[in-house]
């Protein structure tokens, strides 16, 4: 998830997510998604100037590019600027703007009487390259719509089962018009959780528990905690229920309105993916 | 050394009267032979005291550090979430938390001294604790110093610098100490660098070798194994967190991170030896003596770094020295630890789709087709891993390895379509999961004897087993669970105002038993009513 990786790092853990979660979602239930919410993300640097970056691409690409490569990851002969020390340490040009001015003429780099601007587009440019390259959370998906819409069309009308509750011509009908491909996938793979591109996720109640008691008197809710000692939910009428659970009961019953399409996970080939995918997209 | 805290002989013994390094002793088992708290009376555990932490300058905090002045608290999370395991030496705790170390007492729960350090940057998502040697101190900090503190009064004696924060290093593991080695590593996957594992100098802090996670240059060990010189220079293979030692074989296990660029292999077509591996050195020179590779070419940040657990058991009614590792990618494995082989791999998570079965070395075979393609491929585990870094436990008393595993499903979509992709190359999207379990493995077959499923929570979590026939840890609900190790059962609970968040611990104190674990920002120890 997008989210999961603002957390840059080896150890993101499914509880870390899951609290994420439960301060997200303040409005509801805490344990719907145990996945994906934005953690806070790193403070990142002051952004540069956009223009400024922009020049200083531009002034690369026709300067630079042909021995650093026109993206600075290195070429023929310039090595990789974005993963330069020298680049890395540099503060708006200070320690780039020498090596561009005088050159390194042991190394075959010609000096490049560029002016302090200059400079500092150049490296504003490159710092925001490096910025991008390291912050995965920036990625853009690409085309995804690359499968076969008449095997779409059939996995929804056959394998997938998808008719037992979706009507292309009531609830789906115009769906690709109100979202993109890649918001569209996301929709199916993962109902529970909404998350359009570029907005904060936002979590679809999907649970309900059911509690019933020796005596027979049952509650359900919108679910507020289910562990191995205690389920709570909150009923119709906004009220909380507790219950402790012990080997006697209470029963409790999970229901997720969502469960076939969480069980789709276990049965999905990729192309059934892309398949679906191209066919979801025709339904404008 | 005259008068030292911590006697060296300590850290070859299972942990009794002390805790003296991260995992409790060399092995990584987890295991205590303490028994005063057991089934019988599991019951009457009772809360000693709590002691919630405040991190950053003030309140009498001893500052060092090279960065400038912070303008106000830390309010990064992972600065006050105690991931660290404590030390207990001589009736003291002694923990840590990014740029942060403290000295408790252990009888009270009171700060004794409080340690800051003044970052100049870096992730800061967790620390694993301390080492010890005598009466010195040693952590690591986000920005990639070795700190050296005098135990006694938290008084920072020498820091070294041990990797470049500009390059994306970030420094969480607990320094492991053995013989005059103190063993440092270091992570940080976001802009292709090379890992490496160094010894440092007790005394000085002066380097004493340095391993390096991968081949440098053609004619390396390895090099075989990576396409160019430019694949093996964007290295991986991060050591972030700590080993196991074997002081008969002189060996020092460790495992290491994912290679870069982390999410898609084009350029770096091969296996990219010592990524993703468990590795075997010498501790003295820093020579690896063997590797075993649970993810060749891995694709999907399955790092290989989780605890290498040393077991001596019979297979085959043969005494073995063993080697068990619970691993992110979804197996668990059972190596012999004296050559690499492998005795076991078995998968640990039903949901797992990226492997196309076991090779005859006992390496799973990764399916190419499961690598990230633009248009996006379902894979399982997600980035996250099956399991992660909260340390496992084996339990010598039942046989069976204990670890915490969550069931997710991840998008993976290539984003970067250049010949020589750089970073992550790859976006991931989360797309739902089957809940947590706690897992009992059979060492000798790698089958699960037991399995509690949490359909909401668990994971990976700390584990500790003792010879009182318990088994603590968390089940991501915010209660420390005790279980019978048998079979699961579960014998006593305590809410918790946060969710466990390191390993636990226990030790003998004034003849006292006590259990110690951090939840969030605070310590809970446990111990029996008197």
């Amino acid at each position: 998830m997008r989210a999961r990786h603002l957390d840059v790092s080896h150890e993101v853990s499914h509880k870390v997510i899951r609290a994420a979660v439960a301060l997200l979602v303040t409005a509801c239930a805490p344990l719907a998604a145990p996945l994906a919410a934005p953690l806070a993300a790193q403070t990142p640097p002051a952004a540069p100037d956009p223009a400024s970056v922009e020049r200083g691409h531009a002034t690369f690409t026709s300067a630079c590019g042909f021995c650093h490569g026109s993206n600075a990851k290195g070429g023929e002969k310039g090595p990789d600027l974005l993963r330069s020390v020298l680049v890395l340490h540099d503060e708006g040009g200070e320690s780039i703007g020498p090596v561009i001015l005088h050159g390194r003429p042991d190394k075959g780099m010609p000096a490049f009487p560029f002016s302090a601007q200059q400079i500092k587009d150049i490296a504003n440019w490159l710092h925001s390259s490096i910025a991008a390259t390291k912050d995965r959370d920036s990625y853009k998906i690409l085309n995804i719509v690359t499968g076969d819409p008449k095997a779409g069309e059939a996995y929804f009308n056959g394998a997938g089962h998808c008719t037992s509750c979706h009507s292309v011509t009531g609830d789906l009908k115009g769906i690709a018009a109100k979202y993109d491909a890649v918001t569209l996938q996301g929709k199916m793979l993962r109902p529970d959780f909404s998350w359009k591109e570029g907005n904060p996720p936002h979590q679809v109640i999907a649970l309900s528990f059911t509690v019933t008691l020796p005596s027979g008197q049952s509650f359900t809710g919108e679910p507020m905690n289910l562990d191995d000692f205690n389920v709570a939910l909150r009923d119709a009428n906004g009220a909380y229920h507790s219950f402790a659970r012990t080997k006697d009961g209470p029963r409790v019953e999970v229901n997720n309105r969502l469960q076939a399409h969480l069980d789709l996970l276990t049965r999905l080939s990729d192309a059934d993916i892309h398949n679906l995918t191209a066919y979801l997209v025709t339904l404008k | 050394m005259f008068g030292q805290l911590l006697d060296p002989a300590l850290l070859t013994k299972p942990p009794v009267d002390a805790w003296p390094t991260y995992q409790g002793d060399y092995s990584g088992r987890r295991f205590s032979t303490l028994a005063q708290i057991n089934q019988s009376n599991v019951k009457h555990l009772t809360l000693a005291w709590i002691e919630r932490i405040h991190v950053g300058i003030g309140q009498g905090a001893i500052v060092g550090g090279e960065g400038p002045v912070p303008e106000g608290p830390p309010t990064d999370p992972g600065v006050s979430t105690i991931k660290s395991t404590p030390l207990m030496v001589n009736g003291v705790l002694y923990f840590s938390t990014p740029d942060n170390a403290w000295a408790v007492d252990a009888r009270s729960g009171r700060e004794i001294w409080h340690y800051t350090w003044k970052t100049r940057g870096g992730i800061h998502i967790g620390n694993r604790g301390m080492g010890m040697y005598g009466n010195w101190l040693y952590f690591e900090t986000p920005d990639n110093y070795l700190v050296s503190l005098d135990a006694q009064t938290g008084k920072e004696r020498w820091h070294t610098e041990i990797a470049d924060v500009k390059q994306e290093y970030f420094s969480t593991p607990a320094p492991i100490v053995v013989g005059n080695h103190i063993l440092v590593g270091t992570g940080g996957d976001s802009l292709d660098v090379p890992g490496f594992l160094e010894a440092h100098d007790p005394e000085t802090g002066k380097i004493q070798w340095k391993w390096w996670s991968e081949p440098l240059k053609k004619g390396d060990p390895g090099f075989e194994s990576w396409p160019d010189e430019y694949s093996m220079r964007h290295g991986g293979g991060m050591t972030w967190l700590p080993g196991t030692y074997d002081p008969d074989l002189h060996l020092y296990y460790l495992g290491t991170g994912n290679p870069n660029p982390v999410l898609t292999g084009k350029s770096r077509k091969g296996d990219n030896l010592y990524t993703c591996s468990i590795v075997a050195l010498n501790v003295d020179t820093g020579k690896l003596v063997w590797y075993f590779q649970p993810s060749p070419h891995d694709t999907h940040d399955w790092d290989a770094a989780q605890t290498p657990i040393l077991i001596d058991a019979d297979i085959d009614g043969h005494p073995r020295k063993l080697l068990a590792q619970a691993n992110r990618n979804g197996y668990f494995f059972l190596l012999d630890r004296t050559n690499g082989k492998s005795v076991v791999t078995a998968p640990m998570i039903k949901t797992m789709n990226w492997s196309k079965g076991i090779s005859p070395s006992g390496q799973p075979i990764p399916d190419p087709a499961k690598e990230a393609t633009i248009d996006g491929v379902l894979v399982s585990p997600a980035t996250g891993g099956a399991t992660n870094w909260p340390p496992p436990s084996y339990d010598p008393q039942t046989g069976l390895f204990y670890v915490g595993t969550v069931q997710e499903f991840s998008m993976f979509y290539l984003t970067d379509t250049d010949p020589h992709p750089e970073g992550w190359g790859a976006a991931e999207r989360g797309v739902g999961d089957f809940g947590g379990d706690l897992e009992a493995i059979d060492i000798k077959t790698g089958k699960i004897a037991w399995d509690h499923h949490y359909p909401f929570g668990g994971g990976p979590v700390g584990m500790l087993t003792t010879a009182g026939r318990l088994l603590f840890t968390g089940d991501g609900a915010r209660h420390l669970v005790a279980f019978d190790p048998a079979n699961g059962d579960i014998l006593w609970h305590a809410g918790l105002a946060d969710d466990l968040s390191n390993g636990p611990i226990t030790y003998m104190l004034d003849g006292q038993q006590y259990l110690v674990v951090g939840a969030g920002d605070s310590l809970y120890s446990f111990t029996l009513e008197p």
